[in-house]
């Protein structure tokens, strides 16, 4: 289809996060054993976390909770049972306005 | 007779939420929700520590809109025992000078406080005025960087408190009442309780105070009593860099960090 | 302090907050605790409520509350990589309408404030309390106790607190599916031109095919007042085993679509936002919906339906919610919240209900859904006939002269095609 139409560009998904709004606790409400992600061999958080909370550096598994949008899915498809899953306390977290 | 003290806390938007807009030049504000400057929050836990330790009564103080009621509950929900929210018309545009002339005439009202503590600065303006101002107007005492408290003698009348500076500590003695500034981050705030929530539903602890109760002259509030302009605002123009991309595994990747800034010569030692 | 209540709603989505809502009208002392900032503030779903269970709740409902757009067309879409076939249905009737869930959930619970709700916000529960002989009396919130005669658990999809009563086994992959969705901000009348709607209609619209990489699930796109809500939704099972790519990248994959960017191309991103839904929830449902003080309510009961051409889950919760209220009431009223009065009181009722009928008959959904054929063949087989059909350089063909070749070219029998059509419709 050549319209001639500007092509919207992909945003990247740190680009992404930052159109949501979050007020980060100083607590992280997710913790993950990564000694236990070490021996996981399919790592399906680091595809199917929508904000790409997980993510290998040298074959590890590097997790921040900050842009968190307290989906639930890591908790759900984790194969080693890893994740520590709660939500943020204090009202804390991402707070959605538009969804 | 218990230990009184009243902590200052700011209304700011959320700044993470606030977006540019190339375009226009302006800043994007749609929906971007209202939170409690989050530096005031390690003098709201600050304070929570005295009255652990010496059974002081809290109150929070904020000058703002009514919207701001709900940075209130948030801080009496951390324990704070009540607040005050001073709200007027005539106190909107009102600059740091206005603003801390307002608060500190709240104290004055307030009148029997021991220490009044604020954040170091808000996110929102980070001018780190209003606390050296209220010392000012009230002729008080005045610590900044204060990161912890280590004792409060009621009977002589005098605080002993840390502060923290980026090479050294230092301990001060301070006649109360005194005007504290609390280093920012320099505390773990605690989380909000329930039974703490419960109380700003079943004990009305928040009161709104209109200048009717202050009766201060309006020439000395608002856009009126705020001297400060804003003559103008720029945005830093991006710097041409370099922008190399090295690859590879971090623990090789840094190896050539090193390097390449040792080549620029730009690291403080010898390669 | 007073510490005790009638009733304590664990949850202000749309099911707590009507749940709420109703026992507060009833007279009963209601307390609403919500994790989030205010209310709405944790609330996602994809973009579209229906709106008839909500009428029968909310008196003044089509007036007072945040409706953007009324669904006058409904779109189908079967997408082969650039290429797509859509169906469209148009109606002077609209039985459902677009908002954002954060407002929705809003109006919902200042309703159930000024019905005389006490409405706790930013308080985590940690747990739901039993005593020695197992009866829920009330919950926990960071080692702090409150207590009521019943507790009715809104907590969501995510079911942390029934997971840790032992009524529910720990959330499968098979159990649920993911949504990731964008809201772009592009202007009411552009909405309006674009999507050929008047003012106040809009356009809901289900596609599937290769906007998931051909995994089972869809997309979907709402128009809102000046937005427009995108987003994706794939069966985790699946998708653990199928996922090629970042979510992330397939939603902005879909937003930037050859054939569907070009609606937006020119807007500004406002929230990104995901959840987890309940993939079927008849197979999502808790093995009882009430215990002896307790009653659970919309997505942490398993309500919510997915036919594959639209999802029903916020009318529902709030069904559910009305429901449990309505139940509290009675149940205080007699004296008896054990578990026989409260699920014969409000699980008889709700099992007997429209909605657990349609979660029923709709289960071959599975089938389907769990098919991973059905979203890389079909749109690529109908994609193909269409463009036999339509893409003529020489004789035009009958179109069962292009079912039948297109067919062959994606290695599928007239039979075959048939049988799983039959499928398909019967399953509907």
């Amino acid at each position: 289809m050549s319209t001639g139409e500007a092509k919207p560009k992909l945003i990247r998904v740190e680009d992404l996060l930052q159109r949501t709004v979050y007020d980060v606790d100083h607590r992280a409400h997710i913790v993950v054993d990564s000694e236990k992600c070490a021996k996981c061999p399919k790592k399906p958080c680091t595809y199917l976390c929508p904000a790409s909370c997980y993510v290998l550096v040298d074959d590890r598994i590097v997790f921040s909770y900050e842009g968190c949008l307290e989906c639930g899915t890591c908790r759900v498809i984790c194969p080693m049972d890893a994740i520590s899953w709660n939500f943020p306390v204090s009202g804390k977290g991402v707070q959605y306005r538009f969804s | 007779m218990s230990l009184k003290v009243v902590v200052g806390i700011k209304w700011v938007p959320n700044t993470q939420a606030v977006r540019f807009d190339p375009k226009t030049g302006t800043l994007i504000r749609e929906g971007v929700p209202s939170i409690v400057n989050p530096h005031d929050l390690d003098a709201v836990e600050l304070a929570l520590q005295l009255k652990e330790r010496y059974g002081a009564k809290v109150t929070a103080i904020s000058m703002a809109p009514p919207s701001a009621i709900k940075g209130l509950e948030h801080v009496i929900g951390m324990g704070i025992d009540d607040a005050i929210l001073v709200s007027d018309r005539v106190f909107a545009g009102s600059d740091t000078l206005a603003t801390s002339y307002v608060i500190a005439q709240t104290l004055k009202r307030i009148g029997d406080f021991d220490l009044a503590l604020f954040g170091q600065e808000t996110i929102d303006s980070s001018t780190a005025h209003i606390p050296a101002q209220v010392a000012g107007w009230l002729e008080l005492p005045y610590m900044y960087y204060v990161d912890r408290v280590e004792e409060v003698d009621e009977k002589q009348r005098t605080v002993t408190v840390r502060r923290m500076l980026e090479d050294r500590l230092e301990w001060y003695q301070l006649k109360m009442p005194a005007i504290l500034g609390v280093a920012m981050k320099s505390q773990k705030p605690r989380p909000v309780s329930i039974y703490n929530k419960l109380r700003v539903r079943m004990e009305n602890p928040i009161q709104v105070w209109s200048n009717k109760e202050l009766g201060l002259d309006p020439r000395c509030l608002g856009l009126k009593g705020s001297p400060t302009l804003v003559s103008k605002v720029t945005w830093t123009p991006e710097v041409p860099r370099k922008k190399q991309v090295i690859e590879g595994p971090p623990s090789e990747a840094v190896k050539k960090l090193v390097e390449k800034l040792c080549e620029e010569g730009v690291l403080p030692f010898e390669c | 302090m007073e510490t005790k209540f009638d009733v304590i709603v664990v949850g202000a989505g749309p099911a707590g907050a009507s749940a709420a809502y109703t026992a507060a009208k009833r007279g009963l002392k209601v307390l609403l605790v919500e994790r989030g900032r205010g209310a709405g503030s944790k609330q996602v779903f994809g973009g579209r409520v229906y709106a008839a269970p909500l009428r029968e709740i909310y008196e003044g409902f089509d007036k007072e509350a945040p409706i953007h757009r009324w669904v006058r067309k409904e779109r189908v879409s079967l997408v082969d990589g650039n290429r797509m076939v859509t169906v469209e249905y148009e109606s002077d009737q609209a039985a459902s309408f677009t908002t954002y869930l954060t407002q929705l959930t809003s109006w919902m619970v200042d309703r159930a404030v000024n019905a005389g709700a006490v409405f706790v916000d930013e308080v985590r529960v940690d747990s739901i309390l039993r005593d020695g002989s197992g009866r829920v009396v009330g919950i926990d919130s960071g080692g702090e106790r409150v207590y009521a005669d019943i507790v009715i658990d809104a907590e969501g999809v995510n079911r942390l607190l029934l997971e840790k009563l032992g009524l529910v086994e720990k959330t499968r992959p098979s159990q649920v599916a993911l949504g990731v969705k964008e809201v772009i901000k592009i202007g009411e009348d552009k909405i309006n031109e674009r999507f050929s709607v008047a003012p106040g209609e809009g356009v809901s619209w289900v596609l599937v095919g290769a906007v998931t990489g051909g995994m089972p699930g869809g997309a979907f796109i709402y128009t809102n007042k000046d937005t427009v809500s995108i987003g994706l939704v794939v069966y985790l099972e699946t998708a653990v085993e199928m996922v090629e790519e970042p979510i992330h990248v397939m939603v902005e994959k879909l937003r930037t679509h050859p054939a569907l960017g070009r609606l937006w191309a020119d807007g500004d991103v406002m929230e990104y936002a995901a959840r987890l839904t309940p993939e079927s929830g008849y197979r999502y449902m808790p093995r009882k919906l009430a215990a002896h003080g307790l009653m659970v309510v919309g997505d942490a009961a398993g309500l919510l339906l997915n036919t594959g051409y639209t999802f029903r889950g916020v009318d529902y919760a709030a069904l559910s919610g009305h429901m449990a209220g309505e139940a509290a009431v009675k149940a205080l009223e007699q004296g008896d919240v054990g578990e026989e009065n409260l699920r014969s009181l409000y699980e008889k009722p709700l099992l007997e209900s429209f909605m657990v009928r349609d979660l029923r008959r709709h289960r071959g959904i599975e089938w389907f859904m769990s098919n991973p054929e059905f979203f890389k063949k079909y749109p690529a087989l109908a994609a193909g006939v269409a463009s036999k059909l339509f893409d003529l350089e020489g004789e035009a063909p009958t179109l069962l002269d292009a079912l039948r070749s297109s067919a062959k070219e994606h290695g599928l029998s007239m039979f075959r095609l048939a049988m799983d059509m039959f499928r398909v419709v019967r399953k509907l």
